[in-house]
């Protein structure tokens, strides 16, 4: 027995333990007030450059506000974050903006605390008409209709969009040029002509186009044609407890998908929502169009440009035997959590603004080519000549601004998005992979899309 | 239910009195335990879900459940009782449970300083292992997400929405052979002639039935899945055993370097799945990928595409899993060679036979309960650990080729953030160990001899 030796021993690493406990313990919280400085606490889905972004607008914002002090954290994805900001809330410690996607809005607006509150607050109501608030002019009324469009609800503008994206075209230049192209396709009869003449060429690439299985793209080409997701108006009229999968507006996406893949014209990465595969393909020049975000943009024109060829972009294309409704919205949105204190809530709208102020908002811009958000960055970047510069970025702007602003081209908002967006990109792998019937394989996705939607409403919806 | 609970009465009463009389006790007080048995069981599992399976406006899979739980409650509180009293009636009758003292042992003089012991892991298996195995099944029966503002009751809703039994041929078949098997065995039986290989038959048909009722209970949904399950699972234990034997066998011999090259062999297990998905990604990409260089060099077929074929995909699932889990096997047979004995081998090989008949007589029974034990932490790792594979390597792969019950899973309750689905199918998968584990501890554990 090593009593003598073990005894010390034990006592010094019960020492260790305890000291590392209390520093643990002792690392700030999300809010704390003091008597001089009050808290924010700012949650965001990213963790690379773009976070870095944020930071340094933190930074600047502490600067001017000295009596605030923001902390950002970043989160590997939307629902990390959602979960966190949920217990967070249920603990009574929340931060006072969260970020979420664009088609969790139902989600949002639905979520509530612990107390059976809203678990976030309308960032319109909070602003409560005025024009500034602790010197920061408020931009919200400025912000591109599109945008504005998808998150007002009820007539309330209900968050404070910052990320927003579209679906662009892109298009590899030497490939078009040498195939005898000479503008981007429109149509969806354009796409599949373009791509006759493509592969045709002696040095045809390995597939003409591809786009990832992602929900996103479902959802963009029924919009494009005026179809619509949900009842209610998409879910805008009211709350929506009818989803159709099978409308003809997606069948004919479908068919469409499908006849591309059948000519060897569209190449399937094999998994689901895969976004690196398409960009790699194109920088690789393994196809020769693809369907992306306009987020990818600057990153596809640099590596474009490092890998020998320009980069087109261009609006997505289009039934062209469908009335035109209107592109999308993608991205995120900026909540209020509820229930904050009158100056944390006023810290947290204050730098809500000052994040989307002209300048921060071409930076923005300028650094991810998200689309500038308010109408006053978009003037400020043309005087600075940016978009005469730089082309391809102002296509996402302009496709929104085509927009009808009808209940198609306004996006659906529905309650369980995700799983939906899930039946759906299995519904069209089967299609691609294991040669299901389109009609049948979307009516049986639609059971259980109306399925999904149906344990999502018994949740939130009124008794 | 009334007439069900009658029943479970009844058989709680004749089965009670059977083991009563067996242990040499009355036989009514046997017929009285047993019958409180069959009325408590079932009572205490229908009513955390409130009878609800035998509403009116549930359909027969509802009530089929229903039975089964009302049946299985009832099994377990009778066998309990039985059990405790052939724990009792031992030779030496109930007086040796009086005859416990606490003189002898570690602990002699402390009565209760072993709980104390004890207390720490016990605190720690309640709170972590079974206060959730409970809260999962408390989970399955609801709508859970984490933002809304009420769990609403569901009953077994998460469980039927997966279930949808249709007749099919391949259940029927198997079924009917064990039938004919089965009366083979007790026409044979009765005229006194034993049939060790019939016996054998039976066996397999019995596992056969069961997998192929087992896949056509679940609906279309649900059944791929399954199916995956069992396919991805098979073929990594087989193939993990069977290469992991060849290779520990090869490896047993007296050659030099021996100890590098087991080394090497079982480097891939310090891996993390994850990772293995990761490299067998890149080497199997379609553009870019070794694999498929190296195969259309050699051989003049074009490599197919393992994202877009089904069947080559669950072939790169299982052979990644193979690779990663292979040392395990390997290490534990190598051991296990070692310890065949060699005088027996000896006389074998005296009396003529090949080194082929010598391991299949001698050298496999005498590393089965390795084998016994490899197969039960294979099948775990089959279970839980070849979804971190497939979600680098094929994300579920083409078509749900390679969605297995854990992958399902996951997704249902993280990544869609519908927790009482995800619960439901986890309580399936805990079911579906259970039934691997007890076949295995029945059939192989029957045939385990430890020791000469």
């Amino acid at each position: 027995m090593h009593t003598r030796t073990q005894g010390p021993a034990l006592i010094a690493v019960g020492l260790l333990v305890a000291a590392s406990g209390a520093l643990t313990g002792a690392g700030a919280s999300a809010q704390t007030t003091s008597a001089e400085v009050t808290g924010i606490g700012v949650s965001i889905a990213f963790t690379d450059y773009r976070l870095d972004w944020m930071n340094e607008r933190a930074r600047e914002f502490e600067e001017a506000h000295p009596e605030y002090e923001i902390s950002v954290q970043g989160f590997d994805d939307y629902e990390a974050l959602l979960q966190s900001v949920t217990l967070a809330a249920q603990q009574g410690d929340p931060p006072a903006i969260a970020q979420y996607f664009e088609v969790a809005t139902q989600e949002a607006r639905d979520a509530v605390n612990s107390e059976g509150e809203p678990l976030f607050a309308s960032v319109e109501a909070a602003i409560d008409g005025r024009t500034e608030i602790l010197g920061e002019p408020v931009v919200l009324d400025d912000i591109v209709t599109a945008v504005a469009d998808y998150y007002t609800i009820d007539g309330e503008f209900s968050s404070m969009p910052w990320n927003t994206s579209s679906t662009l075209f892109y298009g590899n230049a030497s490939i078009m040029e040498a195939a005898g192209i000479d503008a981007a396709p429109e149509t969806w009869a354009e796409v599949e002509a373009a791509c006759d003449a493509i592969m045709a060429l002696d040095d045809a690439p390995s597939a003409c186009i591809t786009w990832p299985n992602h929900g996103w793209f479902f959802e963009q080409s029924i919009a494009q044609q005026g179809g619509l997701l949900a009842n209610n108006d998409n879910g805008r009229a009211g709350r929506a407890d009818e989803v159709q999968l099978d409308s003809s507006e997606m069948l004919s996406f479908v068919e469409y998908w499908k006849s591309l893949a059948d000519a060897g014209h569209y190449v399937y990465s094999g998994t689901q929502r895969d976004w690196d595969y398409t960009t790699n393909s194109f920088v690789a020049q393994e196809v020769a169009f693809i369907l992306t975000s306009s987020g990818d943009g600057t990153a596809l024109v640099t590596d474009g440009a490092e890998a020998g060829f320009d980069v087109v972009a261009s609006r997505m294309p289009y039934n062209g035997d469908a009335d035109y409704a209107g592109n999308l919205i993608g991205g995120a949105t900026l909540w209020l959590v509820n229930g904050l204190s009158p100056e944390q809530s006023d810290g947290a709208l204050a730098f809500m603004q000052f994040v989307n102020n002209p300048e921060n908002a071409a930076s923005w811009h300028r650094e991810t080519n998200y689309i500038p958000i308010t109408n006053s960055a978009i003037a400020l970047l043309e005087e600075e000549g940016w978009f005469a510069e730089n082309p391809y970025a102002s296509v996402a702007t302009d496709q929104l601004a085509l927009a009808d602003g009808s209940p198609a081209a306004r996006g659906a908002l529905l309650g369980g998005f995700v799983q939906i967006r899930d039946i759906m990109t299995l519904a069209m792998e089967d299609v691609l992979v294991s040669e299901a019937d389109p009609a049948e394989r979307f009516e049986q996705a639609s059971a259980e899309a109306q399925e999904a939607l149906e344990s999502y409403n018994s949740l939130y919806a009124e008794e | 239910m009334y007439p069900l609970l009658a029943a479970a009465v009844l058989a709680g009463a004749l089965v009670g009195r059977r083991a009563w009389l067996r242990a040499g006790l009355r036989g009514v007080t046997g017929m009285v335990v047993g019958a409180l048995a069959g009325f408590v069981g079932p009572l205490a599992v229908m009513n955390p879900i409130r009878s609800c399976t035998f509403d009116d406006e549930r359909g027969g899979v509802d009530r089929a459940l229903g039975i089964l739980l009302f049946a299985g409650g009832a099994a377990l509180a009778v066998g309990l009782a039985v059990w405790i009293v052939n724990a009792v009636a031992r030779p030496a009758g109930p007086r040796a449970a009086r005859d416990i003292t606490f003189e002898r042992g570690s602990f002699r003089g402390h009565r209760f300083f072993p709980f104390g012991l004890l207390a720490p892991t016990l605190v720690i298996l309640v709170l972590f292992l079974y206060r959730p195995m409970v809260e999962t099944f408390r989970l399955s029966t609801h709508e859970v997400r984490t933002t809304a503002p009420r769990q609403p009751f569901v009953c077994l809703d998460k469980y039927t929405r997966l279930m949808e039994p249709t007749i099919e041929w391949w259940a029927i078949g198997p079924a009917a052979l064990l039938a004919v098997v089965l009366v083979a065995n007790v026409v044979l039986a009765r005229r006194g002639a034993v049939a060790p290989s019939l016996r054998k038959i039976r066996d397999l048909l019995v596992v056969l039935v069961v997998v192929a009722w087992a896949t056509a209970v679940f609906g279309a949904r649900y059944r791929g899945v399954f199916t995956t399950t069992l396919v991805l699972t098979t073929g990594t234990v087989v193939l993990s055993l069977a290469l992991g034997l060849a290779i520990a066998t090869l490896v047993s011999q007296k050659i030099r370097g021996r100890g590098v090259y087991r080394t090497l062999l079982i480097w891939p297990y310090a891996i993390s799945p994850p990772i293995a998905g990761i490299l067998f990604y890149v080497m199997f990409d379609p553009l870019v990928g070794i694999i498929g260089n190296v195969w259309e060099t050699l051989t003049p077929f074009e490599m197919p595409n393992y994202r877009t074929e089904k069947w080559l995909a669950r072939f790169v699932v299982i052979l990644a899993s193979v690779w990663k889990t292979i040392g395990f096997s390997i290490l534990f047979y190598v051991a296990g060679l070692q310890n065949v004995p060699t005088d027996t081998l000896e006389a074998a090989q005296i009396d003529g036979a090949g080194p082929l008949q010598r391991f299949r007589h001698i050298v496999i029974p005498a590393l089965a309960p390795i084998t016994f034990f490899l197969i039960i932490s294979n099948v775990t790792y089959a279970f839980f650990e070849v979804f971190a594979t497939t979600t680098y390597l094929t994300t579920g792969g083409p078509s749900g080729a390679t969605t297995d019950v854990m992958f399902a899973l996951v997704q249902a309750a993280t990544e869609q953030g519908n927790f009482g689905d995800g619960a439901a199918q986890s309580v399936i998968l805990f079911a579906m160990v259970l039934a691997v584990t007890g076949w295995q501890f029945r059939s192989t554990g029957r045939r385990v001899t430890y020791g000469r």
